[in-house]
């Protein structure tokens, strides 16, 4: 992760060690990678497909409906969902809806944000363990003692979120109660778990720093997380129940056993994308920290530690945000393949222009992410042979960022339509529909990996004899990469039938790919052995530090945005065509009223981070003694 | 001098020629590996077959 942070190198741990290394990663890997396994084996999509009633696939044999697992002799009905009128809904005064969106959206800020630092954590410390250097240690510990707190807040906001669901959605608990049954006690023992490996990897870090003490503070930071994913899949499998239900019959009477109902056609993409999402916020929130403490010393010493934890931090983000967008993607096929009308709703009806917003969000992610590493290549002698590379990148950012921010159709007047010479302008109606924004996407992606790159590259020089045929190879990638995403938008997306535009698009995302995996093959073959260049941590214009501010705010803001999106494609369903909202909210509020809601969140958020780290700096800091018989 | 100058002008040019051959074979069969994946084949000139 990180190679350039001056100080002597380390010695390399032995032989034997690495081998405990490796062995001990593998069978981490083994313990959290099985339970998803299986979970995707056996969620087949003719599985997934058929959650409720009769089903029949195009081409396929019909599917028998599900009926109730009722034993010989037995007799019981299965219960259907309830049915609420308005006045089952006790009226509080004030909206039930945005007391619930507050505290839930908290609620999950901040349990994204416990979940994903404990894991990058994890990552640092067996970095230290393995280069030996003890520095990794030292700030992955810190970036826990940040986060510390927001554990305790997380679990008041989940409290009071659970409080606040069944006094004001009584009939809806009730129910949501009745099918997941003992699967909610299962989810408060592994939040007791939780606490037990976070306290114990917390306040037992220096405890068992060394030797075979280590690997046992690894363990318990690898059951922490273990815990923590597993929290996060089984309120996950809530959620995606009341989107896409499984495991109930039409009228929501459970006929699966918790299994089925868990596993919905959207659960695997809802937890893939929101375990990728929490890692880029947790490194954009962290990294805010390490801004914050970096401006405000003039320590060197601290100032090139602390720029050294925020460049980690971004780092992080970053490289997790990337693959981001193709998640996102998966989760949007599966909820068009679940019902066409629920991604009609999302993409094409009133949710449609917060895909703009969200589009000037992204935008602001990657400007921000790109600007940090270009300020960053200031750190190194050597990136001089890069940054005239900068201003290209740059053009392409802007002109593909102002690509995707246009929209489709406009709301006009009628003299603005005549003006206009249609409701579509001649030359940028065009850039508004899909394919043009997949280009604008992919080519982003593309221009931040290559900033990335260059930053890597800055501070060194390959010594390899094959270094010009590999960076031909990297350019050649490059070029027809970008080359070929184009044409694929523009033939397929404007010349060709849907079925085609659709799918080029998974080709784009291939090639996008192809350059990032290849990037990152060829520079770790390249540069081994390499000749390091001087680099200065500490060496970075205050500004950038700006940078690191902006990332977390635009990350709040674009978790609350997709968050609303996501909850109100089931329109005035609790759980969609199986329970209805019939309380005085079972409407899509308007885009500003949502979008008033989302900032009040995240202004809220982010004032409660900045008491986190207030406390966090707090527990280090020591009053000075009062001299004797002075005032106090 | 002039001789080696040449020699790695020549083989700088071999080398770019080189990558951009193995990209472009690459992208091609790209092209077509995933589209025919997702049952949509193309011909030879990458139009739709289907």
């Amino acid at each position: 992760m990180n190679d350039k942070h001056p100080s002597n190198q380390p010695e390399r741990p032995s032989t034997q060690i690495r081998w405990r290394h490796r062995l001990w990663i593998a069978l981490s890997m083994l313990l959290l990678v099985s339970g998803w396994v299986q979970a995707a084996e056996e969620s087949t999509t003719l599985n997934s497909i058929t959650p409720i009633g009769v089903v029949q696939v195009a081409g396929e044999p019909l599917i028998a409906k599900i009926t109730p697992d009722i034993a010989d002799g037995d007799t019981a009905e299965p219960i259907a969902a309830p049915r609420p009128s308005r006045s089952d809904y006790p009226n509080i005064g004030v909206s039930s809806r945005a007391i619930v969106w507050i505290l839930a959206q908290l609620h999950l800020f901040f349990a994204a944000l416990v979940l994903a630092v404990p894991l990058f954590v994890l990552m640092i410390e067996l970095l230290g363990v393995y280069t030996g250097d003890e520095r990794y240690d030292n700030m992955a510990y810190e970036f826990m003692k940040i986060s510390l707190t927001g554990f305790s807040i997380t679990a008041i906001f989940g409290g009071s979120l659970a409080l606040a669901l069944f006094v004001l959605y009584p009939d809806f608990m009730g129910y949501m109660m009745h099918v997941f049954g003992a699967q909610v006690l299962v989810y408060a023992i592994f939040f007791f778990l939780e606490s037990f490996f976070l306290y114990t990897y917390y306040y037992g870090w220096n405890a068992f720093r060394y030797g075979n003490l280590k690997w046992v503070h690894l363990s318990l930071g690898l059951m922490l997380n273990a815990s923590g994913l597993t929290i996060m899949v089984l309120a996950n499998s809530w959620a995606t129940f009341m989107m896409a239900p499984s495991g109930v019959n039409e009228v929501g009477a459970v006929v699966g056993n918790i299994w089925e109902i868990m596993k919905g056609p959207l659960w695997n993409p809802i937890n893939l994308h929101r375990f990728i999402a929490n890692i880029a916020f947790g490194g954009a929130v962290v990294g805010a920290y390490a801004a914050f403490k970096f401006l405000s010393t003039n320590d060197p010493v601290r100032r090139a530690h602390y720029d050294w934890m925020g460049y980690t931090s971004n780092f992080i983000a970053i490289l997790a945000f990337l693959p981001l967008p193709f998640a996102g993607y998966w989760l949007m096929a599966e909820i068009y393949a679940y019902s066409q009308q629920m991604g009609i709703t999302a993409m094409g009806g009133i949710l449609a222009w917060l895909f703009i917003v969200q589009a000037v969000l992204i935008g602001t992610i990657l400007l921000a992410g790109n600007f940090y590493l270009w300020a960053g290549m200031s750190r190194t002698d050597g990136s001089d042979r890069y940054k005239g590379l900068i201003k290209y990148i740059a053009v392409v950012l802007v002109v593909c960022f102002l690509i995707w921010v246009t929209p489709h159709t406009l709301i006009l007047s009628a003299s603005e339509i005549s003006l206009l010479g249609g409701s579509h302008h001649h030359i940028l109606g065009p850039l508004g529909i899909m394919p043009a924004k997949n280009v604008a996407v992919n080519l982003m992606l593309v221009a931040t990996f290559l900033s990335f790159q260059l930053y890597r590259r800055s501070d060194k020089v390959a010594t390899v004899s094959w270094a010009p045929m590999g960076n031909a190879l990297m350019v050649a990638i490059y070029v027809v990469a970008i080359v070929n995403i184009i044409f694929l938008g523009v033939y397929y997306g404007y010349f060709t039938n849907t079925v085609y535009k659709v799918g080029s698009s998974v080709v784009q995302v291939a090639s996008t790919l192809v350059v990032i995996i290849a990037g990152i093959i060829l520079d770790t073959l390249m540069f081994r052995n390499a000749k390091t260049l001087p680099s200065h941590w500490g060496r970075i214009p205050d500004r950038a530090q700006y940078a690191l501010f902006a990332l977390p705010i635009a990350f709040t803001w674009l978790m609350g945005l997709m968050g609303y999106v996501r909850s109100s494609v089931k329109t005035h369903w609790h759980v969609y065509t199986v329970m209805k909202d019939n309380s005085p909210d079972n409407f899509i509020p308007t885009i500003a009223y949502a979008g008033n809601m989302i900032t009040i969140v995240t202004v809220l958020f982010l004032l409660c981070v900045l008491f986190m780290f207030w406390v966090a700096n707090l527990s280090s800091t020591r009053q000075a003694k009062p001299a004797a018989g002075g005032a106090v | 001098m002039q001789t080696n100058d040449k020699n790695s002008t020549l083989s700088m040019l071999i080398s770019i020629i080189v990558s951009f051959a193995i990209a472009l074979t690459f992208f091609y069969g790209l092209d077509h590996l995933v589209m025919s994946m997702q049952g949509l084949p193309l011909n030879p000139d990458l139009s739709p077959a289907g």
